[in-house]
């Protein structure tokens, strides 16, 4: 990926505030951002790179709920599994839409990385107590060698844009079930799921929560590609090839997560993992079995990204 | 990381030879377990050591019968004195002791601090087990007290009570909390119990990196899950992280999951003897004490290597008190006294279940070679103080 197209994938900042408040942005270190229609003139004499965001087009733009753990008081659980808002699954169904958010306040340095692991196209609202976690943010994502490389799964969604698919995929997603949207004739992931099927009868898709366990039943734990211990509000992002991975590591908690357990499929020689915001360190208690590679996270704070190599 | 650190790393890690799998046995349900653990077996594993199917009670009349009355410590000690004697046939404490323990151990206290603020490992006989370890040649910092969770320690208060610079450990600060790195991701077991993700459970660091003997200080409870609470619980369910996962919606898989934990190794070579606190104890509602209603007071200190045989008498002293106090037992298994979640009625009503207890866990434990089960096979020594 170029560093045009990289800079392309980083959300950009919507910014309400008048243009007397371009120190603070520049403060925090960003340069770019979506104005009100009407200010980017202003904001542009201040010396920013601002461009209107019609309201066309911010209605245009899919809207997003922010990332973060939800409070469901109002919902029963079946489990004690805390239940999250993510995004990851909509960004992989619909890559090339145009996204706009409103991020939680103190959440808008996850907002920012988990449009970034996904290279969505977002314009971002924040709290702008939050400027100075958006700054850091955004000059980490910066930091992060560019690489593109295709998302691996274990299961294919054929995806007949119902509101049912979706939420199966959400679901999935919440339980790190690698999967990605893929046509009928898909022969590729292992496990090719469509709604409506004898094999997925729709009925079946009413407890998405249950049909994801089936469909983690059908495909095994040993068989999956990913496996996370020792959290339950990180969800992650895997993209890779033959020869390399790619780990984004999105932590929905609000809390520094220490210790975090990766089982990765394969023999990998896993790098330096680059932590938002603390920056590199070495992964923990590496070891490989089975055919598998495992290694610890020092902390993670909202994001981390870890690149593998194969190692034979 | 490096290319060829990785792969030295790889060629040096001896993590596969300990795999274990628990085959679904169909007159033992549960899941799948599968234990790692990079440690070998003792000679002579802690459990159930040189005493198997032994157990000492000793038991005072002088001991309180009121929440509000501290032990006397010197009746404490003459108990554990002459309990300690008993199980080992040796004529001088000290020589009870070093049966045991040498100075170059460093030992762990396990203690119970869940029962907050009625019920919790004696600090009393958690002194006494300091002194008695200093008096081997340990040093204080050679000792560490140690349970999961920061707060229940903190609510317990040991320090006042102990030597001064004998240690106080916790793991993490909640049940969820994510704090893995004080657990060793190398010694764990995985199992799938309820759906969850995160089906690992990992032993605490400070028991498979950093000691080499564990005395095990449980209470006498009464356990929503398990039936009781004693010596298996207390070890297993306080060394290992993500343990609740074990228990919900009305149905218990402590059944087995118990024993399991129990006997993963280095946990059951070093937990070399068991002194279960049974000055006060808990007839319903625990592992909890939040209250004084169901308090009771056995008077009794139970001392032995072998943590099934105490547990099987455990079993009886709360399933008599429940029966005296014309409650449901804790072998009851109907759908009629099951209200799962239900806290508050189960705080109310000792006829109320939230899971459907388990106290068979003591007997897997047994079929582990953890202990004695068959109650004509354990020996009782009684002691009166």
């Amino acid at each position: 990926m170029s560093l045009a197209l990289l800079l392309a994938a980083l959300p950009v900042l919507y910014w309400e505030r008048p243009p007397d408040t371009a120190a603070a942005l520049r403060a925090a270190g960003i340069e770019r951002v979506r104005v009100p229609p009407g200010r980017a003139r202003a904001w542009t004499t201040a010396g920013l790179e601002a461009v209107p965001l019609q309201d066309a087009e911010k209605s245009d733009r899919v809207a997003l709920k922010p990332p973060g753990l939800a409070g469901r008081a109002d919902a029963g659980s079946a489990t004690r599994r805390p239940w999250l808002d993510a995004n990851g699954w909509r960004f992989l169904r619909a890559p090339k839409a145009r996204y706009f958010e409103t991020a939680a306040r103190d959440g808008a340095a996850l907002a920012a990385a988990e449009a970034f692991a996904y290279g969505a196209d977002l314009v971002l609202a924040i709290d702008p107590a939050d400027l100075p976690a958006l700054g850091e943010a955004l000059r980490f994502l910066r930091s992060v060698p560019p690489l593109d490389l295709p998302d691996l799964a274990d299961i294919g969604v054929v995806d007949d844009g119902s509101g049912a698919a979706g939420e199966v995929m959400n679901l999935l997603a919440r339980r790190n079930l690698l999967f990605r949207p893929v046509a009928r004739s898909a022969s590729d992931p292992p496990l090719l799921v469509e709604l409506g099927t004898p094999a997925y009868p729709q009925a079946e898709a009413a407890n998405p929560d249950a049909f994801a366990l089936k469909l983690r039943a059908q495909l095994g734990d040993e068989r999956r590609t990913l496996r996370l211990y020792g959290s339950e509000v990180v969800l992650a992002r895997l993209v890779g090839d033959a020869s390399r991975l790619r780990l984004h590591l999105l932590n929905y908690s609000g809390r520094s997560i220490q210790g975090l357990r990766v089982r990765l499929r394969g023999l990998w020689t896993p790098g330096d993992v680059q932590l938002l915001p603390q920056g590199k360190a070495a992964v923990e208690a590496a070891v490989a079995q089975d055919g598998t590679t495992e290694f610890s996270l020092p902390a993670l704070g909202p994001y981390a990204v870890v690149d593998l190599t194969a190692a034979r | 990381m490096e290319r060829r650190e990785f792969l030295e790393l790889l060629a040096t890690t001896p993590l596969a030879s300990a795999v274990r799998l628990e085959a679904a046995d169909p007159e033992w349900p549960g899941p799948r377990y599968r234990v790692v653990t990079r440690y070998a077996a003792a000679a002579v594993p802690g459990m159930p050591g040189p005493f198997p199917g032994r157990v000492v009670r000793t038991h005072s009349q002088r001991l309180p019968e009121k929440a509000s009355a501290a032990p006397d410590p010197l009746l404490v000690r003459e108990m554990m004195e002459r309990g300690m004697r008993s199980l080992t046939g040796e004529t001088t404490t000290l020589a009870a002791w070093r049966r045991f323990f040498e100075p170059q151990d460093v030992v762990a206290i396990k203690v119970n601090a869940g029962g907050h603020p009625y019920c919790v490992s004696s600090p009393v006989i958690v002194a006494e087990i300091c002194r008695q370890l200093i008096a081997v040649g340990l040093k204080p910092p050679q000792i560490v007290v140690y349970e999961r969770f920061f707060g229940q320690l903190a609510d317990a208060n040991y320090a006042p009570h102990l030597p001064e610079g004998v240690q106080i450990q916790a793991a993490e600060r909640g049940n969820r909390a994510p704090e893995e790195r004080s657990y060793d991701p190398l010694t764990y077991v995985e199992a799938e119990f309820f759906g969850e993700e995160d089906t690992r459970s990992n032993m605490m660091r400070l028991v498979s990196e950093r000691v080499t003997k564990i005395v095990n200080v449980p209470n006498m409870k009464d356990h929503g899950a398990t039936g009781v609470t004693g010596c298996l619980k207390n070890l297993a369910y306080g060394s290992f992280s993500n343990v609740a996962r074990t228990h919900s919606q009305g149905v218990s898989h402590t059944l087995t999951a118990v024993g399991t934990f129990a006997a993963v190794e280095p946990l059951r070579s070093r937990a070399v003897l068991q002194i279960m606190d049974g000055l006060r104890a808990v007839w319903h509602g625990g592992p909890f004490a939040p209250t004084q209603k169901f308090l009771f007071f056995p008077r009794q200190i139970v001392i032995g290597t072998d943590p099934v045989a105490i547990d099987r008498l455990l079993l009886d002293v709360i399933d008599d008190k429940r029966k005296a106090e014309g409650v449901i037992s804790i072998w009851d298994r109907s759908p009629s006294h099951l209200k799962p979640n239900d806290t508050i009625a189960r705080d109310s009503d000792p006829n109320v279940n939230i899971l459907i207890r388990e106290p068979r866990h003591v007997e897997y434990a047994g079929r582990l070679g953890l202990g004695e089960w068959d109650l004509a096979k354990i020996k009782v020594e009684e002691i009166e103080v």
